[in-house]
């Protein structure tokens, strides 16, 4: 079964490559006679090395081309996840726990850099019948509504003890771990409830971030959450925090949910790998064929990313009010990949280029090539060195976090502390750029959704 | 593509409106305030042509205008309007007042009512009642005065039922009230349990129909800080919707009181009158228009007052912790709360945030509406017109048209700073909105009275089991605040008003949520509106069902 999707998926993934081959704009083989044959008018020069037949709708293919391959990369790297998980919870040992969150951060690779598909009218956030949602939420929300899922120790700061608006938590309550309980519970009391997705596996593997004194209050150190090992003991030595009723049954029940909201995960994200399928995939098709309105979707979902969800609220927010809980990745300490691979998507879409788990570069026609080959030389490099500069900016983190620094000690330093500020004045650089690009190629998005729908016309 | 062309004519038939009302090609006419009043005006209190019953304009799809939202199911009160996600800028300043409104801040307390705006403002909607009376009030809180409206002299003019404990991470229970518990001055609890009893009454209509209501018996137990003053009143207000307040903070103060009619010159039974309040940061007495008695005059100043009453966070607005003077256990806290920030709980750009993000949320569009051919389903056309010859516009004011409106005081927003200058919000600014108010405060009838009860309903005098219970008549709540008496109410807004149960099945209507349902909700109405529900109650079935219609379809 397993191994027939994933046959499946590959087969597809082959024929995606293809048509990447198929799709660039030169194949090398225009003749003697140019393209149009003996009749045709000669082309423009091409610039500075780059082929000036470009088209926007060559853009477009590469583009959701290699929206399959991250999205398809995401759900590997879930499944892996979901594999690792089933090893840890039937054998709750210290080398599967860590091979668990090994495989937690491993999934976060790819999905990092699917999120420039986001804030576009994807299949990400729209529902089945075209109204906006989807599964975003379900798959990537936060603040996390631990206290709802499992116990919670003190004050962390900014988390609030939800898990008593309704009772008790799934945990530790009788209910039957299922998905179809936890998809009842995601957002029931409102935003605050996310029980799903990754950052619910990521609580469950790693814990409250409590820093060493284990007060939750203290001062912030270089360790991730604190989550024992005896979480998960298949025994009388199960633990569930201080103070509260724990049987074996508690772990028991812990490891359900660790195993049901994988395979909710999966769920999602395979909904969202098929509707990019080529061919098949129904957003595929609107989106190749989507003309200039899809051309200001990638911009969009490119500066509402920049700008509003990794500048604004991911990091901006996380410094200003200098809180674990608005930190993306909390628990794992994680969050400098989340802020790296974001703004990587960002120039993945500008650059058309995505290494793929295995290695593999899915490439193609790239929007930089289209302003060269639209005159627009001069932008195309602006923005090409804007999104360097903040990719360079965000690296700094990404290296202070892996030599002992994470994002959390780093935002708590200064309130203008100058590795953080850099990324955010970066990101606010490059959506300026975008928002040149847009208009240069004049794809303002305007009205377009004014007659209530998200599908593209 | 066809609708494109569509908008782009409804633009321009507005943009005439405008330029020809009153008649004039060279300026807007003045609406007319001071009597006497022309007998048939012919521009309403916006300057335009009067909407009529039996005319529905095309533009009245587009509820908030610029701002209207395409969005019908649960995340329609808490959507981004086109214009925002358009600019990348805005977009990030909506995402960012999201994440504070939907988040816990830190430096709650000590004494509050909820630590998340989200949490009261359900889904950026109406809050909800609790399930029973063993569940604390968590989306609905308890105005406090005495009979002149003056504070009470120790829990001052808002009971807070939780400590700051109750939301450390561990039992919501753990700071809810002890009688006398906050007493001896380091030891502090919520000032008092309050909880919420209902008595069905029954009515019927003149076609034999009955129906059936709630009516309300609250009561107060769990005093922490001793008893409340002897004349004590009360007032149990449910967690408004927060969408569109920026449109309606953006009308023209002359056009509202234009609406004005305080000795009923027009002999309509309706009369209507201004709540003037003190803007805060300015010092100046202008209109109000937020909060269920208009309150407070701006966006900012009422965010900044829930901060302060609901979740005892500090700002520059109200830089007061929810301690009043005598309350000795609570600064003992409030001395040992940690701050993020040097001076207050919340930094202006926060503060901006919210302000900015709580403006510019959308207005569900009304549904109902066929758009490619301009058709309206026919029991809401119906309907509209049951509604206005019912007179329910004189205090559901259909139309009005947003001024220009100002960018925050507070600065103009960026990532990194705030800086002076803020410049106007366009999308806010010279729209057309269907908001259903007129923000005037109306008479609504009834009275109250509190009595000392057991809870076997014996008088009492004092001790734990002495509970404060009040009993009202209509919808009074007898508690004079500001301009507004204890009969007084602020006319709500209607828009989206069919959407409220899709955003939270578990929400009900009225200021204390009384009715179960829009139908209800007209029922309750007296006072200045008994004319209009006598009306209404009137029509046959199928009438009144199409007026309902019409009332669900905004």
């Amino acid at each position: 079964m397993k191994f027939n999707s994933i046959t499946k998926i590959t087969a597809a993934l082959i024929v995606a490559c293809t048509l990447t081959a198929c799709g660039g704009a030169d194949d090398g083989d225009d003749g003697a006679q140019g393209i149009a044959g003996v009749n045709g008018a000669p082309g423009a020069n091409g610039i500075n090395g780059v082929s000036s037949f470009v088209t926007r709708d060559d853009v477009l293919k590469t583009n959701a081309n290699i929206a399959y391959a991250a999205y398809s990369d995401s759900l590997f790297a879930a499944i892996s996840l979901r594999d690792s998980i089933n090893i840890f919870v039937a054998s709750p040992t210290e080398a599967n726990f860590s091979a668990a969150k090994q495989s937690w951060l491993a999934s976060r690779e790819p999905y990092g850099q699917t999120e420039v598909y986001r804030f576009r009218g994807g299949p990400i956030d729209t529902n089945a019948d075209g109204s906006e949602g989807g599964v975003e939420g379900a798959v990537n929300a936060w603040p996390l509504g631990e206290a709802v899922i499992d116990y919670v120790a003190g004050q962390v700061d900014g988390d609030d003890g939800a898990a008593t608006l309704v009772g008790t938590n799934v945990i530790n309550s009788t209910e039957t771990i299922d998905q179809a309980l936890l998809e009842s519970l995601f957002e029931k009391n409102g935003d605050a409830d996310v029980t799903t997705g990754y950052h619910a596996i990521e609580f469950l593997l790693w814990g409250q971030d409590l820093n060493a004194d284990l007060s939750g209050a203290g001062v912030r150190d270089n360790t991730p959450g604190q989550r024992p090992l005896t979480d998960y003991a298949l025994s009388a030595d199960c633990t569930s925090g201080t103070g509260n009723v724990t049987t074996p049954n508690t772990c028991v029940r812990r490891g359900q949910y660790l195993q049901v909201v994988a395979d909710v995960l999966i769920k999602d994200l395979t909904t969202v790998v098929e509707a990019w399928e080529p061919q098949a995939g129904e957003h595929y098709q609107k989106f190749v064929e989507g003309g200039d309105v899809s051309l200001g979707r990638i911009l969009e979902g490119m500066g509402r990313l920049s700008y509003g969800e990794l500048g604004s609220e991911r990091i901006n927010i996380a410094l200003i009010n200098n809180s674990q809980e608005d930190e993306h990745s909390c628990f794992s300490d994680n969050t400098h990949r989340d802020i790296f691979l974001n703004a990587k998507g960002v120039q993945n879409t500008f650059n058309a280029s995505y290494t793929r788990i295995n290695g593999e570069i899915v490439d193609g026609a790239s929007i930089h090539d289209l302003l060269v080959a639209e005159g627009h030389h001069v932008l195309a490099n602006q923005l090409r060195g804007s999104l360097e500069n903040t990719m360079a900016a965000a690296t700094v983190i990404d290296t202070k976090a892996k030599s002992g620094i994470p994002f959390d000690v780093l935002t708590a330093t200064d309130i203008e502390q100058p590795n953080v500020v850099a990324v955010i004045a970066g990101l606010v650089a490059q959506t300026d750029d975008i928002e040149l690009v847009r208009d240069a190629l004049n794809v303002n998005t305007g009205d377009l959704r004014q007659d209530g729908s998200t599908d593209i016309e | 593509m066809k609708f494109l062309l569509n908008i782009i004519l409804v633009g321009f038939c507005l943009g005439n409106l405008i330029a020809c009302g009153g008649g004039s090609t060279t300026k807007i006419v003045e609406p007319v305030i001071k009597p006497p009043v022309p007998p048939q005006p012919v521009v309403d209190h916006s300057g335009l042509t009067p909407l009529t019953g039996d005319t529905i304009l095309p533009e009245e799809y587009l509820t908030g205008g610029a701002a209207t939202v395409f969005v019908d199911n649960k995340d329609a009160f808490g959507s981004r309007p086109r214009m925002i996600t358009d600019n990348f800028k805005h977009d990030g300043f909506f995402t960012a007042g999201d994440h504070l409104f939907r988040t816990k801040h830190t430096d709650i307390g000590p004494l509050l009512n909820n630590p998340v705006c989200q949490n009261c403002h359900i889904s950026d909607g109406r809050g909800q009642l609790p399930i029973s009376p063993e569940h604390p009030m968590l989306s609905m809180l308890f105005k406090l005065g005495d009979e002149t409206g003056a504070a009470d002299p120790i829990y001052g003019n808002q009971l807070q039922p939780f400590a700051v404990q109750s939301f450390d991470g561990g039992d919501i229970s753990a700071g809810l009230a002890v009688y006398d518990g906050s007493i001896n001055g380091d030891e502090l609890v919520g000032e008092a349990y309050p909880y919420v009893e209902y008595k069905t009454i029954t009515g019927e209509y003149p076609d034999g129909n009955s129906f059936e209501l709630r009516a309300p018996i609250y009561k107060i137990r769990d005093l922490s800080f001793g008893p409340f003053t002897e004349q004590i009143r009360f007032s149990p207000r449910l967690a408004p919707g927060v969408y569109g307040a920026g449109l309606l903070g953006a009308i023209p103060i002359k056009n509202l009181l234009a609406l004005v009619d305080e000795n009923d010159a027009d002999g309509d039974g309706v009369s209507g009158r201004a709540s003037m309040v003190t803007d805060v940061i300015s010092g100046e007495t202008v209109l109000g228009r937020f909060a269920y008695k208009a309150q407070n005059p701006t966006v900012l100043q009422q965010i900044s007052a829930a901060y302060q009453g609901d979740m005892g966070i500090t700002t520059s607005v109200f830089t007061a912790e929810p301690c009043e003077k005598n309350q000795e256990s609570c600064h003992f806290v409030a001395e040992r709360e940690i701050k993020t920030d040097a001076s207050t709980d919340v930094s202006d750009k926060e503060l901006a945030l919210v302000e900015f993000y709580s403006r510019v949320l959308g207005v569900p569009a009304r549904r109902g509406y066929d758009a490619t051919n301009n058709v309206w389903h026919e029991d809401i056309s119906k309907g509209r017109e049951l509604f206005f010859a019912a007179n329910c516009i004189g205090c559901h004011t259909p139309r009005h048209i947003t001024g220009e409106a100002a960018g925050s005081v507070l600065g103009e927003l960026t990532l990194l700073s705030l800086e002076p200058n803020a410049q106007p919000i366009e999308l806010l600014s010279n729209q057309e909105i269907f908001p259903y108010t007129d923000l005037l405060l109306h008479d609504m009838g009834g009275s109250c009275s509190i009595t000392r009860e057991t809870a076997d309903e014996q008088l009492c005098s004092d001790g734990a089991e002495c509970l404060y219970v009040q009993r009202c008549q209509g919808l009074a709540d007898d508690l004079i605040q500001g301009d507004a008496s204890g009969t007084e109410w602020k006319t709500p807004a209607l828009w989206g008003i069919g959407l409220v149960q899709t955003v939270n099945p578990n929400s009900t209507f009225l200021h204390d949520g009384r009715a179960r349902t829009i139908e209800e909700a007209v029922l309750w109405h007296e006072g200045e509106a008994l004319t209009s529900k006598n009306n209404f109650m009137k029509l046959s079935e199928s009438e009144r069902l199409q007026l309902l219609a019409f009332v669900e379809s905004l």
